[in-house]
């Protein structure tokens, strides 16, 4: 018995190890860069903290009316949970996909071969508890997205509580949004017990979600700020970083990472505004489309960037889309706001999961425009259906704007890293020539 | 200065002039597309176009055929200037249906929303109060039938319109909030309009703009949109569907999130409030044209600012 514990804790020593090289080497590959702007080291101070230090302390919610030992953590799948329902309750939200190779090959052991790995990481996060993040979550909410995702729920629940959260998959009918409603009320009487109890200091009041709200609304007119600035020309900073940043909001409170983000905001601008630029305005703009590049898993980013291209916006659900859509509020009654709430989760979205998702395509169109893209590269992580699926489409759409489309399948393990560079590098020479031939006429 | 600020402005000024302004020799006429009510006596500033309608089509005469005529063109040629802003930035009703929302907003109380399948059933009330409008007064015209009856039923539509009990109450006149016993038709019908008002005032209460769903001069107005000079337009491309415009629109149109073809959505239940455009949070997905000029349209940094999100700058 001892024997096998100790055994189980060396080969958890090992993964953790293995974990906190990896992402040290990634967060060590960008602090190298010596024009990165002073704002980011808030971010990378995030990232090391949870996967290379394994200690948290940025947590602390303006809303809480808990001490701090008593503070609940909620860990949260994919965009749909309403983080501002948590904050309201005083409690904080933290967003758990995993992007870790180490946590994707325990998970191996939970899932069937075909799943994909972030489902894979966040199941070997969980069982082993790689980072004691992942322990520290009173409670996991996951929604119904993805079947993988969806039968994660029931793999999770050997480990933790979880709730599921359905979401609608036709998100135009009147009746899946009016669940979807529902849902989010019955969502909202559940954190209420978690906190406290629905008279005590946990109930969600309506000011407080109206100042949850705004503190998350904060945070995404920052997150719109840097994606504005991504759209300058040539690049003002190099895609990897803008998403680092943008991942770090998962581990942080949105007011902290709200007030972190403006300065790295007007840090860019300034240096927009001086013409400090990260690549000439040969470099390829791409478009990173696809599955998400989850931290610590920056092996596409990074591929395309040392190869010269600039990944000037992407549309993955950690990135650029993570804090795009704003709650739209009018006035200050809990109906509206939940209204608002249930509105902003469901409708903008543009997870493949949801189908018909022709919307994905109109917005893919206007980031080609906005961006001025030369190329895409679709990455499909392996056993993700859905996001394969469509690609059929977005290669048809962007066949008619002439824009070529590199689909990537891969997953968190570094042996493919050659056979990539291969591929990327051909891609972006192609994208090189192309671009000098248009300038030439 | 917001549009909501100035649309409150220009509601409050043409209420007053519209139930006031004859005390100081205001007359707009007889052809007004809005609820200019002539029940509210010498001091209106002009008269509701359903009413004269329903004069001189209940006339009969060759005279008011003619008259008829004009009083058409007159309406209509308003109507084509701003189109159904006459509901959102005019109508005395709407402005009073405007403060009772006003005052449940105050209130933090939250609104009804009506099913689709119930809201649908429901639009065919402002066509039977229409066709009330209209085909009524020629029986009363004509009595080729029940001459008895149709002696009580001159303006038909104006005994049931709520604006004739609520805009007169407003300036303290109690003398339409009656029943009338001279006839059986007379008690129905006052009845029916004192109904109508209640439930005017206790939906506008509970739900945004409830009256105009139902309001025939809207559907009236609402004929005019293709050729009106103001129109709601969305660029399909740069609309996130966010559903953000449907949720503050008053009138609870769903089809301009919904749209992904045509740039025109000026849908014929839409008072051109313009509140969809402000708080929309792309730049340039909905905007408002008048002859073909953008006029006014949605911008990111004005939807976080109308958020409070970031500081209010006078914008437009």
């Amino acid at each position: 018995m001892t024997k096998e514990t100790d055994q189980l804790q060396r080969r958890k020593a090992r993964f953790v190890r293995g974990l906190a090289n990896s992402a040290e080497t990634m967060l060590a590959g960008l602090e190298e860069n010596p024009e990165l702007p002073e704002g980011m080291h808030y971010f990378i101070d995030i990232m090391r903290d949870i996967f290379v230090k394994d200690q948290e302390e940025h947590f602390s919610n303006p809303f809480c009316r808990q001490d701090a030992n008593n503070r609940k953590i909620i860990g949260t799948y994919c965009l749909m949970v309403p983080e501002e329902l948590i904050y309201a309750a005083g409690a904080i939200p933290v967003r758990l996909c995993g992007g870790s190779y180490e946590a994707s090959s325990i998970g191996d052991e939970f899932v069937p071969r075909d799943t994909c790995p972030v489902v894979k990481a966040s199941i070997g996060f969980t069982s082993l508890n790689l980072i004691s993040l992942y322990q520290k979550c009173d409670v996991v909410i996951i929604p119904t997205t993805c079947d993988a995702k969806r039968k994660m729920g029931e793999e999770l629940s050997k480990f933790t509580e979880v709730w599921m959260l359905e979401v609608p998959h036709v998100k135009e009918s009147e009746g899946s949004r009016r669940q979807w409603l529902e849902q989010l009320y019955a969502l909202k009487k559940n954190i209420e017990k978690l906190t406290g109890g629905r008279f005590v200091c946990g109930k969600i009041r309506r000011r407080e979600l109206d100042s949850a709200i705004k503190m998350v609304g904060r945070a995404q007119y920052e997150a719109r700020r840097l994606y504005e600035i991504r759209k300058s020309f040539p690049p003002v900073i190099p895609g990897r970083e803008a998403m680092l940043a943008i991942n770090a909001y998962s581990y942080d409170t949105a007011f902290e990472w709200a007030k972190a983000m403006t300065g790295l905001n007007d840090e860019l601008e300034d240096r927009r505004d001086k013409g400090r630029v990260v690549a000439g305005s040969h470099a390829p703009r791409i478009l990173l489309a696809g599955s998400p590049s989850i931290f610590p898993n920056w092996k596409i980013p990074s591929l395309l960037e040392e190869m010269g291209a600039v990944i000037v916006v992407d549309e993955s659900c950690m990135g650029s889309r993570y804090l795009y859509d704003p709650v739209g509020i009018t006035e200050k009654s809990m109906t509206d706001m939940m209204v608002g709430i249930a509105a902003r989760y469901l409708m903008p979205c543009v997870c493949p999961s949801f189908a018909p998702n022709e919307d994905r395509l109109f917005r893919l169109l206007q980031m080609i425009e906005e961006f001025n893209v030369d190329g895409i590269i679709y990455h499909v992580l392996k056993g993700c259906i859905v996001y394969d699926f469509e690609l059929i489409r977005v290669e048809k759409i962007m066949k008619e704007k002439n824009i070529p489309v590199l689909r990537i399948e891969t997953d968190y393990s570094p042996e493919d890293i050659e056979q990539l560079r291969t591929r990327i590098e051909a891609f972006v020479e192609m994208l090189e020539t192309k671009k000098k031939k248009i300038k030439e006429g | 200065m917001t549009v909501t600020k100035l649309r409150w402005t220009i509601l409050i000024v043409s209420f007053f002039v519209l139930l006031m302004g004859g005390w100081i020799g205001i007359n707009l006429g007889g052809f007004l597309p809005t609820y200019a009510c002539p029940y509210v006596g010498g001091s209106r500033g002009g008269v509701c176009f359903l009413f004269r309608l329903q004069y001189l089509l209940g006339n009969g005469s060759p005279e008011a055929f003619i008259g008829l005529g004009k009083h058409i063109l007159y309406f209509s040629l308003l109507v084509i200037i701003i189109g159904k802003a006459w509901c959102g930035w005019i109508c005395p009703l709407g402005f009073f249906q405007d403060v009772l929302d006003l005052i449940r907003r105050k209130l933090h109380m939250g609104y009804i929303r009506f099913p689709e399948r119930l809201r649908a059933n429901l639009g065919c009330i402002k066509w039977i109060f229409f066709f009330i409008a209209l085909l009524i007064p020629l029986w009363v015209a004509h009595p080729i039938f029940a001459p008895a009856v149709a002696r009580d039923f001159s303006q038909p539509y104006c005994q049931l319109c709520p604006g004739k009990h609520i805009l007169p109450l407003l300036l303290g006149d109690t003398n339409d909030v009656t029943v009338n016993f001279k006839s059986v038709t007379t008690i129905v019908m006052s009845m029916l309009g004192l109904i109508f008002s209640v439930s005017l005032i206790v939906g506008a209460f509970l739900k945004r703009r409830f009256w105009c769903s139902y309001c025939p001069m809207g559907l009236l107005l609402s004929w005019y949109r293709k050729i009106s000079f103001i129109k709601l337009k969305k660029d399909c491309q740069k609309c996130t569907m966010c559903e953000a415009c449907y949720n503050v629109c008053p009138l609870e149109i769903e089809q301009v999130f919904k749209e992904r073809e045509n740039e025109d959505v000026t849908f014929p239940d839409c008072t051109l409030c313009l509140r969809c455009v402000e708080y929309c949070p792309e730049d340039g997905a909905l905007r408002a044209t008048f002859l073909g000029k953008t006029i006014y349209r949605s911008t990111s940094k004005g939807f976080f600012a109308r958020q409070r999100i970031i500081p209010l700058v006078p914008d437009d």
